[in-house]
């Protein structure tokens, strides 16, 4: 983010024709310590998850938050509601019980987690965004019919643009560009 | 994900572990026989307050037999659906499964003898006439002697034929490597699985919930049958971990295969809660006497512990530990829970049979006889076992399904690709 000139720069996109061959690319890419770098194909590539070492995705801890959250927040509202604001006896029960506060507790933990798991998705996948850089390549289509679109991004601290030109050719892609981001 | 048993460490060398099961059987023998001889001499010379002692051995052996009985049924359960849903992963672990199922035609039968002989001991009902009490005459005609009899050794008897039905097609296809049988076993299954529920159910009501005659409970069936997949699954997770280790099953079993047993374990872990929880929650609800003196009988004395411990033994510790994906393959991780899941699962048997002859909390001094039966009862079982598994092929060797459960044609799809050197740049 020094220089002004490499803020316009987005990262370097090449592209492939098989599985095989960008699941090759990219254990050479993360081999020379690239960091911030993606893969883009048409449909899931066996292995890939492991080459590229993604781990688990950060969106469980978030539901597991709110669903928490909720269970807890349901169970003192009964308390409150039931034994502490408006004490009222029901068929002889205690005023508040464990037992009688877990159903509604439980069903909003679903809720809550439901709701942490979709903020948490959008948190981390930053949506929603109106546009993306790679939007105005052309070619970035076919990552969606037959071709294997690798990118490494400019953020990355191996990242150079000749440097890595010379290390996406010598991997085999082809329609090696230049991504430009606009902002 | 951990990939700890990726690493090419040498295989277990299991030859030391060998006497055990033979250990297991000569000391739990021995308890279990001094456990009779007392109870039967407290019983005969100076029982003063007529204390049925016998019940403490008969108990402690009821105890025992559900542990593996309920350990058989839910691996019954696996291999019928198995055929079912015609799985193909689960081909590596089925052999082993079905082998503890066959546990339920003669060994079992052998360890359910004590039972029908001491049965007046354990089953209060047994001593009440149904013209006097109710609540034996609502359930007649089950409930007598004869009918109890009759019962168990029908309940035996579709158990042992659908075992080995099963056992013996699969061992069958070894030798001839026909779809035939994989569609003969699918058959059986298919009305299996219904009778095998009913049978569940009945013997669970029977054999277990019978020792508190009184009481009733709808999800009593559900309940047991939570249980027994629950263990079951624990079990074949540690059997399949060993046989990996040891080199027995290596080529075959995969980290998928570690990581489904692991997710339906995990996921009975939370439906044994739910039906646990629900027998609660609608007696808690309901507030009838006839049905909460069950749950207030279990709130005296150590069993009120017991139960805060299955509370969070049974279902919080092996819940949060499991939840994450990404344990599910660590060895390291889940084998301590299947092993904790034996003791949680003794446990709850315990707490559902022992507060009837104990009511203000169990009484320490005894705890040699439940251990002893169930070392005896574990050991033969395990001899019978590792015998059925040493005479025979580790896994269904021409299953028509193997290779798909070995992985291969994934392997293949892979290999067919062009290699990245002939691909590339033009």
């Amino acid at each position: 983010m020094s220089a002004p000139a490499k803020e316009k720069v987005y990262g370097l996109m090449a592209e492939f024709d098989s599985p095989a061959a960008i699941l090759d690319a990219a254990k050479k890419v993360r081999d020379a310590g690239y960091s911030r770098w993606d893969t883009f194909t048409p449909f899931p590539i066996h292995g890939m998850d492991e080459v590229m070492k993604l781990g688990n995705s950060l969106v469980g801890w978030v539901a597991l938050g709110g669903g928490a959250f909720m269970f807890a927040n349901v169970a003192f509202l009964i308390w409150f509601s039931n034994a502490w604001d408006y004490p009222l006896i029901v068929g002889g029960k205690p005023m508040f019980s464990v037992p009688m506060t877990f159903v509604p507790a439980y069903i909003m933990l679903i809720m809550g987690g439901a709701v942490g798991a979709l903020i948490g998705m959008l948190a981390f996948n930053q949506l929603p965004r109106l546009h993306h850089p790679l939007l105005k390549i052309p070619q970035f289509e076919t990552a969606s019919r037959d071709k294997f679109i690798l990118l490494i991004g400019a953020t990355d601290k191996n990242f150079s643009v000749t440097e890595t030109r010379k290390l996406l050719e010598q991997l085999g892609g082809a329609q090696i560009t230049l991504v430009e981001d606009e902002d | 994900m951990s990939s700890n048993h990726e690493k090419k460490s040498p295989p277990l060398n299991l030859s030391g572990w060998r006497c055990v099961p033979t250990l297991l059987m000569v000391v739990g023998g021995f308890l279990s026989l001094l456990g009779l001889a007392v109870t039967w001499y407290k019983n005969t010379h100076g029982n003063v307050n007529n204390h049925d002692y016998l019940a403490e051995f008969g108990m402690s052996w009821l105890l025992a037999f559900m542990f593996f009985y309920s350990l058989a049924l839910g691996s019954l359960f696996l291999v019928m659906v198995h055929h079912l849903t015609d799985a193909s992963w689960s081909v590596g672990i089925r052999r082993f499964c079905e082998h503890i199922a066959s546990l339920l035609g003669w060994p079992l039968i052998v360890m359910f003898l004590p039972i029908a002989i001491f049965s007046k001991h354990i089953y209060s009902w047994m001593n009440y006439s149904p013209e006097t009490n109710n609540l034996v005459a609502a359930k007649l005609p089950v409930f007598t002697t004869c009918g109890f009899y009759v019962t168990s050794a029908i309940f035996f008897g579709i158990l042992w034929f659908l075992s080995s039905r099963l056992s013996s097609l699969s061992l069958q296809q070894d030798k001839t490597g026909a779809a035939e049988q994989t569609h003969k076993m699918r058959f059986h299954s298919g009305w299996g699985i219904v009778v095998f529920a009913l049978v569940l159910t009945f013997s669970g009501v029977l054999w277990m919930k019978a020792t508190q005659y009184e009481w009733f409970s709808c999800i009593y069936g559900v309940y047991f049958f939570s249980d027994s997949a629950w263990i079951a699954l624990a079990t074949v997770y540690i059997i399949a971990a060993i046989l990996y280790r040891q080199g027995t099953l290596a080529g075959l079993l995969q980290r998928n295969y570690f990581y489904f047993i692991g997710v339906l374990f995990f996921g009975f872990t939370l439906f044994s809660a739910y039906t646990e929880f629900a027998q609660y929650f609608v007696v808690w609800n309901a507030n009838m006497p006839q049905e909460t003196f069950w749950y207030l009988i279990r709130e005296n004395g150590n069993w009120w512990w017991l139960s805060m411990i299955l509370i969070l033994g049974h279902f919080f510790v092996p819940f949060f530990i499991l939840l994450p994906v990404s344990v599910k393959t660590s060895f390291k991780v889940v084998i301590p829970v299947c092993l904790w899941a034996w003791l949680m699962h003794a446990l709850d048997l315990a707490f559902n049979i022992f507060p009837t002859l104990h009511n203000d909390g169990y009484h320490f001094k005894w705890i040699w006889l439940p251990l002893g039966t169930m070392m005896f009862m574990g050991g033969f079982l395990a001899r019978v076992f590792v015998k059925k598994f040493t005479s025979n092929p580790p896994y269904p060797i021409r299953d028509p399904r193997l290779l798909e459960a070995m992985g291969v044609n994934r392997h293949l799809v892979n290999d067919l690709t062009p290699a990245p050197s002939t691909g590339g740049n033009q």
